[in-house]
């Protein structure tokens, strides 16, 4: 093995080779995913042992927001592939409005979460109400400031659409859509 | 022009339909451990196709696919797992 092929080598990224994206945003991604599964967790098993208070939670939560947010995020998720798929093929300016849309989409669907978190707190609900709500507002809060950080991202590769950048940046926003799809269901609509 | 639907356009309208069909499973039956399990289903279906098709992972290493998916599945399993047994096992 030559000098030049050992220097190859070295320079790869191991496992993380074939990845879409920088490998240092699979890095933060799956510890992300480490901790919203944690978190679901949690929240999974609480249920389990408190499950009247969760009951009635559940009852006071809109469904329908919370299911326009899901078509949102999926739409949104689209845009941004779509995006990285014209930033790899060089139509960069495609690409820019693929992203942009993208965010106007993710910008819906903080807007429609702060309604939805408008009434629940004009109803007397808050981060004390229960044990349901506390772990509700934590971990649809925590979610929401990944989208408000994705959306930044997006905005930030979207300057120069080099599909390297948008390639990492849409691993996060695809990220944010996955932990939602999952989220949607564990605390609207599971019993 | 016409445009023709790419896999990307399908699995936006499968994620769209999913969505809404999970509201309307869980609007219109009465809350039970099927019903939970069909909602629980079609959220690991709709991951598995952003996984594979947002996120590009169809082309990835077979190991990436596999992690993402175990993520999936374990969440989701667990969901419907414990609130079987709260079903089953009512606390007294």
């Amino acid at each position: 093995m030559s000098v030049t092929d050992c220097e190859h080598e070295e320079a790869g990224w191991g496992v993380f080779e074939g990845l879409p994206g920088d490998p240092m945003m699979w890095v933060l991604v799956l510890s992300e995913l480490v901790a919203f599964g944690l978190f679901l967790g949690a929240f999974i098993v609480t249920r389990a042992v408190r499950a009247d208070v969760f009951a009635s939670g559940q009852t006071a939560l809109d469904v329908t927001l919370a299911g326009y947010n899901t078509i949102v995020l999926v739409a949104s998720g689209w845009a941004a592939a779509k995006g990285a798929a014209s930033a790899r093929t060089g139509e960069y300016r495609f690409a820019r409005r693929w992203l942009a849309f993208a965010m106007a989409l993710g910008g819906a669907f903080v807007i429609i979460k702060l309604v939805e978190y408008a009434h629940e707190i004009s109803g007397g609900i808050g981060l004390e109400t229960s044990v349901f709500f506390t772990l509700y507002f934590l971990l649809t809060g925590f979610h929401l400031l990944h989208v408000c950080l994705g959306i930044v991202i997006l905005a930030v590769v979207c300057r120069s659409a080099d599909p390297i950048h948008v390639g990492t940046g849409t691993v996060f926003w695809h990220m944010v859509d996955l932990v939602w799809i999952v989220m949607f269901p564990i605390i609207y609509l599971v019993r | 022009m016409r445009y023709s639907l790419g896999r990307l356009d399908l699995t936006l309208l499968a994620l769209l339909g999913l969505t809404l069909a999970t509201m309307a499973v869980a609007g219109a039956t009465r809350a039970s451990v099927l019903v939970d399990g069909i909602v629980l289903a079609i959220a690991a279906i709709k991951g598995r196709r952003i996984l594979l098709d947002y996120l590009d992972l169809r082309s990835a290493p077979a190991l990436w696919r596999g992690l993402a998916t175990a993520w999936l599945m374990l969440i989701v399993g667990f969901a419907w797992a414990a609130s079987a047994v709260s079903v089953l096992l009512p606390s007294p």
